[in-house]
């Protein structure tokens, strides 16, 4: 009898089971799996996750110095000083203080970290996979692999949908924003890495890989225009329908579509890339090395660039932070006030030329010099803040352009081309082909359009020299806070060279208006050793390592 | 569904009853050999069969039994008995003590209540009167140095914080050490043990190996916590009262404190100096120093000399922000119970106030009730509750309000306010680069959070007349939390005001990206749901059958089901009203979700176990569990997991038993155990997922840089134990060191397939992969020595001796590259790496002198520029003109941080049954932990070193230049060699002393009056400079993020005074 019981109990067990078998898939609640992805609404919605993708979420993060916008940038801004700082956060302060910065009196300011020299300190302390968060090279490249991986994952879904309504355009407007944002991914790896990896497979549903494969910078930089080019041939057959509209309403977030963000037509975003590809070719080469076919290109390229009514690709915050946050969100963001992260270096203030309003309008000099921490760095001393909105205590003028705006939605933020930019750009080309004269009036232009209240240069024979003396102090202003420092620092020659009639402050406070200052930058970063450890180079891959 | 098996199972035994012919009537009592008192709750059983019963209160007892046969008198703690019936219808019986403390019976990790004299895995048993009365009234707490092997710790003092349990081994990387928990065995998975009362136990036991975990399965491999409530005895009405008052104070043995003197700019008059040249000021209107002070620390000549004497003074932060605690306990107890029914309520509430000034308390509520009921013959029922409540206001972590404090200079006088009497938040760089003020969070924050939890089991046991006997257990465990965080608005704040003026924002919240604070409402729930159903089917061939083969079978069969939900639910409301108070959320500008998660796991498995016994001489058993989880990946294929085990008990046989060494060594038992345990990936591992976000006012998706896995597989752990356990006797017939029971215990495992998130390439544009990448090796021997050194009739001195030791570390990594780790302690450079120890630090290393050579055998300083450096006086190769250390270009290992043993020696003395005296130290030997703290604060010249003067060729100074070099050099804020330190320590972890009124003035109606003066953590000897060596910063329960120090709340002292009474 009890046998049978236990039989009895046995089978009543078996039957829990077959029945229990079925609730094991639990799947996860709370989120959509894959299948969400392949319809029109979710390719759409994909692609509006770029922007979360591709500035916001590596498997590293940092408060301090932040995200994409406001950490990796954060870094070319310190490069390219037009900000400093002395907070050690992912080593901030080290990855832009000078070697030395040489004051009026003969003093001496090494930089008092350790590794001393910024190459050692990238070589040793950063750019080590056991460095882990800290290094800060490895941002720019993981935000901008994201978001290469997240386009070609759209890319590779966009044939199996079926779309409503002009599904070509649809498709069409999809694919051109994924080969827009490879060639924009790619142009920032090119731009700063040594070397780089060219990669199409999708990961994400799948974990389809990457390739050993390494290619030089210039390779990089040929892929980001083979990319911009596939984009370019899209959008020259499409037409800003409704649905095309539509398409790019859901792929543009609506905070981003103010002012000069919005939805640009086909005509619009081909000017972007015009200007985007002159910038590939200008921010690569050493101005000293440009050759007459290279300016010949930026002329062409600029020529048919941004326009000055064009709607760009911009970023913007929102109180709930989507995107970019109001206070932290950016450079603009974090260097404002007197007490921030960065603070605005000296040689930005120097370069604004007497009676710039675009200076009155936006700095303020403080009651007694910001002299900070002496023992992280030698040249973030500095008598300014950046004041939010604008002069003090008002929005500022209106017609002057403000370059930090801490409510939600204030700042814009120019992620791509601008016309400042191209027409910049378009100068330096004149001025190097001989056209003086036309490229200083084109920063007259950009002056007049920014609200410097600057006299007009053109027209007053100036020598080349100081036409380009003018260009360089455009650049500065003029594109302040669009990640272009950096790349200017480097192909004037001022990582080696250095900066000489510089105003630097001591440890004191006391300035000194003709100091030297050493920068010794690398001009372009090793490949992460994150991407080393896991993705070790194959056979006749490009150098990983800059020889300098 | 476990319902459904419940009722069913209920049907099943309820049709299965049968009575039993009952021949004559035996009466007696049953007392205490020791001192003659009755013996209440004491088990009668006729052996061989079900019938039995247990003493009342006064010890008696009344059985119909048979003519003939053997009636089998047990009590825990006592040498069990049997008696042959005769003739005499009264027997009186007198039960001793057990010295041997072998006869106890174990249920954990055996699947059937086993005496521990044939067991053959290791079990350690701790009850109720052996574990103190801590003053968090927590049973986690009790239990450290309790149970040999294990590395259990106090990782903080904040209270109502957990401890670190570390069992055997660390075997996952994934899911942390943290072992299961079971309550009157039933998993309880919701409530966090520190929510336990300590009233309520009766009984802890432990399985620490896996050998010994392999019946729970996929659960199973950090080893089994299992807890019993304590039940009502037969007969006896008891009330137990006990109220308890401590006051506790935070430790400091290593003496931290900020350097008396600085070495900032002054001017003639020493006053500090900003880059204006003009002495700084408080500026009281905006809550600000004026300026930032002047303060080189790499300049070779500067020494930290000058005294705060002028304008800014010394403030001892410390005293200032630190403050003794009271914690307060009360429980009321009330137990009882007939033949039929036992019952036992009991009620109690913790109180405990954090030891940092206006930061709030941690309170708890716990009412416990244990029912049981027998039914009808053979079928009893149980039904245990226990409810608890748990209000925590404390305000703001210890970690924020610690660094804030310890970063700022003792110029900083936060006791200063604004004109408006506003509390400022940054009173400048002045005070410190990193430093805010952390009285201003106190002041603007508000936390209410409130926990209910409910751990319901119930428990229906029928036993056949012979053979089998079936049981059925249903737990319900289920929390609840709701938390308001409230942020106040800080407009109006003076200081806040003054920053935005500066275009800085400066304000604490949650989610407000403004200074107008928020309130978030976090609305959390956990559900677990733990079925369980045994068979267990016992046939004895000489009982049962009459055979004169001593051979006993007893088969287990077992299925059990886990369903668990967990719910989290966070809103904020942005915007709080600045005008008027109070207001509530609905006042508020606008709301949003911040979470809305549901985390659904299942999982279910079955149990085959066969054990034969011969005699009381052997055992074997073998078995295998199978298990299916609604976590492993792809589909639902069941993992299997084997076990066995097998003892021979030498002293059992004949020779043993007549021969000479049976006086001294009386109990002799040898046992070995092989099996297999589980860890589960987490609920969501294997299912890939997109990530919707909010995007303005649209939706994006992404996938997230985490990737998911579905080929997951379970983590399995296997091992193999061999003990022994034994007792002796060495002067038998004396008073001394008549029993001393040893068990020892040697283990050895293996984490096959332990899961963690490994890098990938991020060129393939994700983070990280969840893989089983890790195989992971440990072992260790440990050993309790428990022995009654002294007994005589008015004296008796018990000693415990429990001793663990063990090590893991990794045994191989998939794809070999090593996966960096970020301590929640802020340290980089955990390394997990195939061959190295798990939790082992790497960093820059000293030398100590200019001509040592690496292992290469190459100089460390070129031979060229070894002229330019020296040996400093405390030993430390220094350069001569920078005065900075010299580290080690390369990083190496600091060695294995976990400690090489740990140890307890715990002493009781009882004189004739009124006073108690006991004290139990805690030894941890070779620990070491990384003292971020100390590193933090070398790096703005707050660390009292800094004014330690030392030699540096010829020039002797405090020099400032060498401490900032310790934190910069190579890398700023870099492991270095020089904050890792031997947090060795050996701590008297309690002492009391009691004494029972009612017992030494024999008052009436009285069964206990005691009071208990007992000291907790009163004293600590350590090499470690910090405040606490045994505190923890990582994350809790970590596998690899253990041996770091970082602004975590040390534990504090205590002395406690404790009033229990009994009636």
């Amino acid at each position: 009898m009890n046998k049978l019981k236990i039989y009895a109990l046995t089978l009543v067990f078996s039957g829990f089971m077959a029945s229990c078998k079925e609730q094991l898939q639990v799947e996860n609640p709370n989120q959509p799996s894959s299948p969400a992805l392949k319809t029109e609404s979710g390719l759409v919605s994909f692609g509006e996750g770029f922007y979360i993708t591709g500035f916001k979420d590596v498997k590293y993060y940092d408060g301090v110095p932040g995200y994409f916008w406001s950490g990796a940038i954060g870094n070319h801004e310190l490069m390219g000083d037009v900000i400093g700082t002395d907070i050690a956060n992912v080593f901030i302060n080290q990855i832009g203080c000078p070697n030395q910065v040489t004051l009026d009196d003969g003093t001496v300011l090494v930089n008092p970290n350790s590794p001393s020299k910024q190459i050692d300190f990238i070589r040793i302390t950063a750019n080590v996979n056991s460095t882990g968060f800290q290094n800060s090279t490895y941002y720019e490249w993981a935000y901008m692999y994201n978001l290469n991986n997240a386009a070609n994952t759209l890319l590779a879904n966009i044939d199996g949908v079926t779309f409503t309504g002009e599904a070509d355009t649809k498709k069409g407007v999809l694919k051109a924003w994924a080969y827009w944002w490879k060639g924009y991914a790619y142009s920032h790896i090119g731009s700063i890495y040594y070397a780089g990896i060219i990669n199409d497979k999708a990961n994400g549903e799948v974990l389809n890989g990457t390739n050993g494969n390494y290619v030089t910078k210039e390779a990089i930089i040929a892929e980001a225009n083979k990319n911009f080019d596939a984009a370019a041939k899209i959008l020259g057959g499409l037409t800003a329908s409704a649905d095309y509209t539509a398409t790019m309403q859901g792929l543009i977030p609506n905070f981003n579509r103010v002012g000069k963000g919005g939805v640009l037509s086909p005509a619009m975003w081909v000017r972007n890339i015009n200007t985007m590809k002159a910038r590939n070719i200008l921010v690569n080469t050493r101005v000293a090395d440009m050759t007459a076919a290279q300016w010949a290109d930026i002329l062409t390229l600029t020529n048919s660039g941004v326009q000055a009514t064009d709607l760009v690709f911009t970023g913007r915050s929102n109180a709930t932070g989507d995107f970019l946050s109001p206070t932290t969100g950016t450079v603009s963001g974090k260097t404002t006030g007197a007490n921030n992260t960065y603070k605005i270096s000296e040689r930005l203030i120097q370069d604004f030329k007497t009676g710039d309003l675009r200076l009155s309008n936006n700095f303020q000099q403080r009651s007694s010099a910001y002299i900070g921490e002496t023992s992280r760095g030698n040249a973030f001393f500095t008598r300014w803040n950046l004041i939010n909105r604008g002069a003090a205590g008002s929005e500022g003028s209106a017609s002057v352009i403000t370059y930090s705006n801490t409510n939600a939605g204030g700042y814009e933020l120019y992620m791509a081309s601008s016309y400042e930019e191209n027409q910049l750009m378009k100068a330096e080309a004149l001025m190097y082909t001989g056209k003086i004269e036309d490229g200083l009036a084109l920063i007259d232009e950009v002056r007049k359009a920014q609200g410097a209240g600057l006299a007009a240069v053109a027209g007053t024979g100036l020598t080349l020299d100081a036409a380009k003396e003018e260009l360089r102090r455009e650049r500065r202003v003029g594109l302040l806070f669009r990640a272009l420092s950096f790349y200017d620092a480097r192909r004037w020659g001022l990582l080696e060279s250095g900066r000489k009639n510089a105003v630097a402050l001591s440890r004191t406070g006391v300035v000194s208006t003709k100091a030297t200052i050493s920068y010794g930058y690398l001009d372009y970063w090793d490949v992460p050793d994150n991407e080393i450890a896991y993705n070790p180079p194959a056979s006749g891959s490009a150098a990983t390592k800059n020889p300098k | 569904m476990g319902k459904k098996l419940l009722l069913s199972l209920l049907f099943v035994c309820s049709i299965c009853v049968v009575t039993w012919a009952q021949d004559r009537k035996i009466t007696g009592k049953v007392t205490q050999a020791d001192d003659g008192t009755s013996l209440p709750g004491v088990s009668v059983v006729l052996k061989g069969t079900t019938v039995g019963t247990v003493t009342d209160s006064d010890g008696g007892y009344s059985l119909s039994v048979p003519a003939k046969g053997t009636l089998t008198f047990s009590f825990i703690g006592m040498m069990t008995k049997e008696v042959e019936l005769g003739a005499s219808s009264v027997v009186n019986v007198k039960l001793s003590s057990d010295t041997k403390q072998l006869s106890e019976i174990v249920v954990t990790g055996t699947g059937v209540a086993t005496d521990k004299r044939k067991l053959a895995i290791s079990v350690e048993s701790v009850s109720a009167k052996d574990l103190p009365q801590a003053p968090s009234a927590s049973i986690d707490q009790a239990l450290i140095g309790k149970i040999a092997g294990a590395q259990i710790t106090s990782r903080s003092g904040t209270p109502g914080a957990d401890v670190n349990i570390l069992l055997r081994g660390i075997n996952t990387i994934n899911r942390g050490t943290s072992p299961m928990i079971l309550i009157d065995g039933i998993q309880m998975g919701a409530t966090s043990l520190q929510t336990i009362d300590l009233n309520s136990i009766e009984r802890v036991e432990v399985v620490q190996g896996a050998a010994a975990a392999t019946i729970y399965g996929a659960q199973g491999a950090n080893g089994v916590i299992q807890l019993f409530t304590k039940k009502g005895k037969n007969g006896q009405l008891n009330i137990d009262i006990s109220s308890s008052i401590a006051q506790n104070t935070y430790l400091n043995v290593g003496g931290v404190s900020k350097a008396m003197y600085h070495a900032f700019a002054t001017d003639a008059n020493n006053n500090i100096i900003g880059s204006s040249g003009k002495p700084i000021t408080y500026d009281a209107a905006n809550g600000i120093y004026s300026e930032n002070v002047q303060y080189n620390s790499t300049d070779p000549t500067a020494t930290n000399s000058k005294p705060y004497n002028a304008n800014l003074q010394y403030h001892d932060h410390f005293a200032y922000f630190f403050k003794p605690a009271n914690t307060v306990n009360n429980s009321i107890a009330i137990s009882g119970g007939s033949q039929k029914a036992d019952f036992s309520l009991s009620v109690s509430n913790s109180h405990q106030e954090s030891n940092i000034i206006n930061n709030g308390y941690f309170d708890r509520s716990n009412i416990t009730a244990n029912i049981g009921a027998q039914l009808a013959k053979g079928l009893t029922l149980r039904s245990i509750t226990q409810l608890a409540y748990t209000k925590n206001t404390l305000k703001t972590s210890d970690r924020t309000i610690l660094y804030g404090m310890l970063n700022a200079y003792p110029l900083a006088d936060f006791s200063l306010t604004t004109t408006d009497g506003s509390i400022p938040f940054n009173m400048n760089q002045t005070i410190g680069i990193n430093a805010s003020n952390p009285s201003y969070r106190q002041a603007y924050t508000r936390n209410n959070d409130n926990k209910v939890d409910i751990i319901q089991n119930i428990n229906l046991n029928f036993k056949f007349p012979k053979f089998v006997e079936l049981d059925a257990k249903y737990g319900l465990n289920f929390q609840t939390q709701n938390r308001d965080l409230e942020f106040a608005n800080q407009a109006n704040n003076a200081n806040v005001k003054y920053w935005v003026t500066q275009g800085s924002q400066n304000f604490i919240s949650n989610y407000n990206t403004a200074n107008t604070g928020d309130l978030t409402k976090y609305t959390n729930s956990k559900m677990f749901q733990n079925f369980l159903a045994t068979a267990t089917a016992v046939f004895d061939l000489k009982e049962d059958f009459g055979s004169s083969i001593p051979l006993k079978s007893i088969t287990q069969a077992l299925f059990d089901y886990r369903n668990s939900t967990v719910k989290e639910y966070t809103s904020a409301a942005i915007g709080l009203p600045a005008a008027y108070a109070p207001y509530n959320a609905a006042n508020t500008t606008s709301w949003r979700v911040y979470r809305d998660y549901q985390e659904p796991f299942i999982t279910y498995g079955y149990l085959i176990n066969q054990r034969f016994e011969y005699g009381d001489f052997a055992g074997i058993s073998g078995g295998f569990r199978s298990d299916y989880s609604s976590a492993f990946g792809q589909g639902s294929k069941p993992f299997t997991f084997p076990r066995g085990d097998a003892f021979v008990r030498l002293s059992a046989l004949p020779f043993w038993q007549n021969s000479a060494v049976n006086g001294f060594l009386p109990e002799l038992k040898l046992r070995a155990a092989y099996g297999q345990a589980g860890i589960q990936p987490k609920p969501f591992d294997r299912y890939v997922t997109i990530t919707p976000t909010t995007v303005g006012n649209t939706t994006a998706f992404y996938y997230a840089n985490g990737q998911s896995n579905p080929a997951l597989g379970v983590e399995v752990s296997q091992e193999i134990e061999v003990g022994t356990d034994m007792v002796f006797s060495l002067f038998k017939g004396s008073s001394w060191l008549n029993g001393i029971a040893l068990a020892a215990t040697y283990w050895d495992r293996q984490t096959k397939d332990a899961i963690y998130s490994v890098d990938v390439a991020p060129s393939v544009g994700l983070g990280t992969l969840i893989d089983n990448a890790f195989t992971l090796g440990s072992n260790g021997i440990q050993f309790s020595l428990n022995s009654t050194v002294y007994n005589g009739s008015a004296l008796k001195w018990n000693t415990t001796i429990n001793f663990g030791k063990q090590s893991s570390k990794i045994i191989s990594v998939r794809g070999d590259a090593p996966v960096v780790v970020t301590s929640n302690a802020g340290s980089t450079n955990y390394v997990l790496k195939a061959g190295e120890k798990i939790g082992q630090l790497y960093g820059y290393k000293l030398i100590h002198s200019v001509d040592a050579k690496d292992p290469n055998g190459n100089f460390f300083i070129p031979q060229a520029d070894q002229e330019a450096y020296t040996v400093a006086s405390n030993g430390i190769v220094v350069n001569k003109a920078t005065k900075q250390p010299y580290f080690t270009a390369d990083k190496y290992s600091f060695g294995d941080p976990n400690p090489k043993f740990n140890m307890s020696f715990i002493n009781d003395f009882s004189y004739k049954n009124f006073l108690t005296f006991g004290f139990q130290f805690d030894w941890v030997a070779g620990n070491h932990l990384y003292n971020q703290t100390k590193e933090w604060m070398y790096r703005d010249g707050i660390h009292s070193e800094y004014a330690n003067p030392i030699t540096i060729d010829g020039q002797t100074g405090a020099w400032t230049a060498f401490y900032r070099g310790v934190y910069a050099q190579r890398t700023a804020n870099g492991t270095k060699d020089y904050f890792y330190e031997d947090a060795s320590f050996l701590r008297l972890r309690n002492i009391q002393i009691g004494l029972d009124f009612a017992k030494l003035f024999k008052i009436p109606a009285t069964k206990k009056l005691q009071l208990v003066l007992a000291g907790r953590n009163l004293w600590t000897l350590t090499k470690y400079t910090g405040f606490d060596p045994e505190i923890s910063s990582g994350t809790s329960n970590s596998a690899w993020d253990r041996g770091t120090d970082h602004s975590t709340m040390p534990n504090f002292k205590s002395y406690q005074a404790t009033l229990n009474i009994g009636f």
